[in-house]
């Protein structure tokens, strides 16, 4: 069934490498939505066969492949990965009707399109660590060309940026995978026997450093961030809706599969420093948003300040944290989904982005009222207000960090606080007060346009309601990681209450520059692995 | 050129009866006559005056008025020469003629409620079916539900601002002792199994008489657009005959019914129970064109109110003028653009305006900008031009002479008279109107 999920858009590329270069863009466009809803729809089918009580790999294919470097075909799901691949799933339908219907080059942009699916579910459902490198390498590679051909006036530029830096990225990762495979003795890329295997704390520590910067280039974190919002300004709204939708997921999920999952020792140890750099990054990231002017740019510093949030969880390692972490990544890739699409729209019909020049888009008759409407709701899903699928994932979050890291959680509180501030400064620049007239003349906004944010934002409402529709995947799995956390040699059986007094005290004692490095010398982290709040 | 002009106005403004009083050199020659210059310039002054007085009076009785300077010149001198504040073209009159049709339907409509609200809802606290006229069924319930009517808060909203604006001689009526004693009894025999109303009567014995004063705007502004309904109806089949082919055909068939209607009395004489009370009687001399229709323009037209919409107003900033005649709120300065939220008057009327378009407005609407989603912007925009030409018809029928008069007096005085209203104009959209914008 997983093999189905990487055949299909494989085969439908290939149609589309195979069929005349002189068709309409339209049919193109047509085997690429049609491939995409297939794989969906097999997706949900998984869904519907998925045990949610039983955590580890479900659905799992192994087909021996180059035995001589150990590197083996092997597939399953979980239930970190299913909510992931459902995303996936979705907003690569949601970009393919969200393209130009007369895009240039229609062929090679549905193919480009077409593999950089292959390339994140593959990486979603790799069992193998070798494996879920090259798909993770794979997927560059159509993101790159998507971005140099279909890009703004610096698309070269952006491009190659985001190519250099995820080389790198990638170079990080194949050396810590290969490090891990070789100080470990075995002869496998076999999570589960990677995972199986425990190293020293001092050797895990440098992998682990290795795997966090590569995917912290690709999550990304500061000061690994520069490439992002570059790629994200001259990308393509399809393009910018899967990057900040699903490729970024690629890192977090690599951070909580591979490194929480592989050096947990070492993670536990240099948690408080993960914290830390959450808090800083969420509130570099909402201060750089504070003075964009362009509204991608807004979305773009936003994505940054929230990914740090998936940190700050990783980092408390608590189960509820944990749950929150993956949820934080659905949540996210759902709001930065619709906030790209609306930002889209509004470039495509005024032809700007600048909040300078924008004004008065809710105007009901000449301007774009619904359109305004679903961002104010995605700004307000992404600010955390309750009802919105942003409020139980932050809620989440900092309720499970907040035991182990409260310093660090209150700055991403004051991160998520300033999300407020800077997409209300951005709607009411842009959304209200008079229609200019030189913007009352702007083409009439489609169904089309309108559909895949309307589609996104049913989501927001429905899993803010419904919260558990998520958490429900993960529980299971994210109880079994918590039983090999409780294994871990780093914990210590502290009572909770003790620990929370003990942080109070501390947070209350110390000023919250002296707090923070307090925590860090005082070893707060090395006991928050079992500080498990449920 | 400008001191010319200047020169040239300031004779205009004054009558030419006054002009020789101002005339420097005559002051001069009373200098001269106090003894202060020597003999022989007091003969050459004399000399010249002789020579210059029939010369000023052949250049006084041949001058015809110099081009005025007021910012709105143009609109001065289109209106001099017979023209209208909206100038002619077969695009606005098709939007001219096109609006007042369906504007007539929905006035209609008004006309009816304004005056079944007056005569039959008269004191009655929670009229919850008055906009039914009296034909009440689930059935209108259920489409008036669904929205699928006429929005009758729109002629409350005039009916109000024309209440508050006050002017004329309604106004005045509903403050005089006559009024009083008129409603007395209409008030004793509405409340006579009433004691506590009564008694409530005679504690705040301003309460009631400001609800009958209220319904007295109802019923003069039903009546009101009772007339101009019709007027508006019959420009159109005249135009599908046509007889209209011009905007000044528009203006000249509008004032030329104001002035047919123009002493048309207004009263008012609602039924309570089996008894009718005539509380304005034909006697008091209320007039539809002064009474009615000049403080309906000025409340409306120019006045309005700064309704709630997407812009905010601030009193306390002085965004709102200290006083109500200095507001500019009215039709003729609405911006079109931000219509269309909940709750904003002006899009009341074009929603309702929009069920009653001719199809060749409507097909011309259909295939421009955003065809049918930004309907109500151009019918709001249209809307306005029509009523400047309703304006100018009323500016027409008011001025001091005929505009085609000769008279360099009376042309004078039509000068002035234009220029003080266009002082009014500066801020209005008549300018974006004129340039098509």
């Amino acid at each position: 069934m997983l093999s189905t999920l990487l055949l299909l858009p494989f085969v439908g590329a290939l149609v589309l490498w195979i069929v005349p270069e002189k068709l309409a863009a339209e049919k193109y466009r047509w085997v690429a939505m049609g491939v995409a809803i297939v794989s969906f729809g097999l997706t949900l089918l998984l869904g519907w066969q998925f045990d949610i009580t039983q955590p580890g790999w479900q659905f799992v294919e192994e087909i021996s492949w180059i035995d001589a470097i150990g590197l083996n075909y092997q597939l399953g799901v979980d239930g970190l990965s299913f909510p992931l691949l459902l995303l996936n799933g979705l907003l690569t339908i949601i970009a393919i009707v969200a393209s130009d219907r007369h895009i240039n080059r229609p062929k090679f942009y549905y193919i480009l399109i077409l593999l950089l699916n292959i390339g994140v579910v593959g990486a979603f459902v790799a069992r193998d660590v070798l494996l879920f490198f090259l798909f993770y390498e794979l997927e560059v590679v159509p993101l790159y060309f998507l971005i140099a051909i279909w890009g703004g006036k610096r698309r070269g530029y952006a491009a190659t940026k985001f190519l250099i830096y995820t080389i790198f990225s990638g170079a990080f990762l194949l050396a810590a995978f290969l490090g891990l495979v070789w100080l470990s003795g075995i002869s496998s890329f076999n999570y589960e026997d990677l995972r199986s295997h425990t190293l020293s704390l001092t050797p895990q520590l440098w992998l682990l450093g290795g795997l966090i910067i590569g995917f912290g280039i690709k999550i990304p974190f500061i000061p690994f961030h520069t490439w992002l919002p570059d790629a994200h300004v001259e990308a393509s709204t399809p393009v910018s809706v899967l990057l900040a939708g699903v490729l970024l997921k690629l890192g977090t999920y690599g951070l909580l599969r591979f490194g929480f999952g592989l050096f947990l020792d070492a993670w536990v140890q240099i948690a408080p420093w993960l914290a830390i750099w959450a808090a800083i990054s969420a509130l570099y990231g909402a201060v750089c948003a504070i003075a964009q002017q362009d509204m991608k740019k807004v979305v773009a510093y936003s994505s940054i300040a929230h990914m740090a949030f998936i940190l700050l969880a990783l980092a408390a390692n608590t189960r509820l944290s944990l749950i929150a972490a993956v949820m934080q990544m659905v949540s996210h890739g759902l709001i930065s989904g619709l906030l790209f699409l609306l930002v889209g729209v509004v470039y495509k019909k005024t032809g700007s982005r600048d909040v300078t020049y924008l004004r008065g888009l809710l105007n009901p008759e000449r301007g774009l009222p619904i359109i305004g409407s679903l961002m104010i709701m995605a700004v307000m899903a992404s600010s955390g207000l309750p009802g919105l699928v942003g409020f139980p994932a932050e809620f989440l979050v900092f309720r499970g960090s907040f035991p182990v890291f409260p310093t660090a959680t209150l700055f991403c509180m004051v991160g998520t606080g300033l999300t407020a501030v800077y997409f209300l400064l951005m709607v009411n620049k842009v959304f209200f007060g008079r229609l200019p007239d030189y913007l009352a003349q702007m083409p009439s906004v489609t169904w089309g346009d309108r559909l895949p944010s309307l589609a996104i934002a049913v989501l927001l409402l429905w899993f803010g309601l419904q919260p558990g529709w998520i958490t429900r995947w993960v529980e299971a799995d994210v109880t079994a990681l918590m039983e090999k956390s409780l294994e871990s040699n780093a914990i210590q059986n502290q009572p909770f209450d003790l620990a929370i007094d003990w942080a109070i005290d501390r947070a209350i004692d110390w000023a919250m520059v002296t707090s923070l490095s307090s925590e860090l010398s005082s070893g707060v982290g090395a006991i928050a692995p079992s500080l498990d709040i449920e | 050129m400008s001191q010319k002009a200047s020169q040239n106005w300031t004779l205009g403004k004054v009558t030419v009866r006054d002009r020789p009083t101002t005339f420097p050199l005559y002051n001069c020659t009373a200098k001269v006559r106090g003894g202060q210059c020597p003999p022989y310039v007091t003969f050459l002054s004399h000399l010249a005056i002789i020579i210059s007085f029939p010369l000023i009076a052949i250049y006084m009785t041949d001058q015809t008025l110099s081009p005025s300077q007021h910012p709105l010149a143009s609109a001065i001198h289109d209106l001099e020469s017979g023209r209208a504040l909206l100038p002619h073209s077969d695009r606005n009159l098709v939007e001219v003629v096109g609006i007042l049709e369906s504007y007539g339907y929905v006035l209609d409509a008004y006309a009816i409620n304004l005056n079944y609200i007056a005569d039959h809802q008269c004191l009655v606290f929670f009229p919850w079916f008055k906009y039914f006229n009296g034909e009440f069924s689930l059935q209108k319930l259920l489409r008036h539900w669904w929205h699928d009517r006429i929005n009758y808060e729109y002629a409350e909203y005039c009916m109000k601002g024309m209440f508050w604006h006050g002017g004329g001689g309604l106004d005045a009526y509903l403050d005089t002792d006559e009024f009083r004693q008129r409603i007395e009894p209409l008030i004793q025999y509405k409340f006579k199994y009433n004691p506590v109303m009564l008694g409530l009567h005679k504690l705040f014995p301003e309460f009631l008489p400001e609800l009958v004063r209220q319904m007295c705007l109802y019923s003069g502004l039903g009546q009101f657009w009772r007339i101009m309904s019709d007027m508006f109806l019959s420009l159109s089949d005249r135009y599908n005959q046509g007889e209209i082919k011009t905007i000044p055909d528009v203006v000249q068939h509008i004032l030329a019914g104001l002035v047919a209607a123009a002493s048309n009395p207004i009263t008012y004489r609602p039924t309570v129970g089996n008894s009718t009370f005539e509380i304005i009687p034909e006697s008091q001399g209320i007039t539809f064109l002064m009474d009615t229709a000049v403080p309906y323009v000025e409340a409306i037209f120019f006045r309005g109110t700064p309704f709630p919409g997407t812009i905010s107003y601030n009193a306390q900033a002085y965004q709102i003028p200290l006083h109500q005649s200095d507001f500019a709120y009215g039709a003729l300065y609405a911006d079109p653009l931000p219509i269309g939220g909940s709750g904003i008057p002006p899009t009341q009327l074009m929603q309702d305006m929009r069920h009653f378009l001719p199809d060749y407005l409507h097909e011309i609407y259909r295939t421009e900008g955003r065809s049918e989603t930004d309907l109500r912007v151009k019918i709001c925009e249209s809307f306005q031009k029509s009523m400047f030409c309703v304006t100018t018809a009323a500016l027409k029928g008011l001025a001091p002479f005929p505009m085609d008069t000769t008279n360099p007096e009376e042309q004078a005085q039509n000068r002035q008279y234009l220029e003080q209203w266009m002082n009014r104009f500066t801020t209005s959209r008549l300018q974006q109107v004129r340039a098509g914008v």
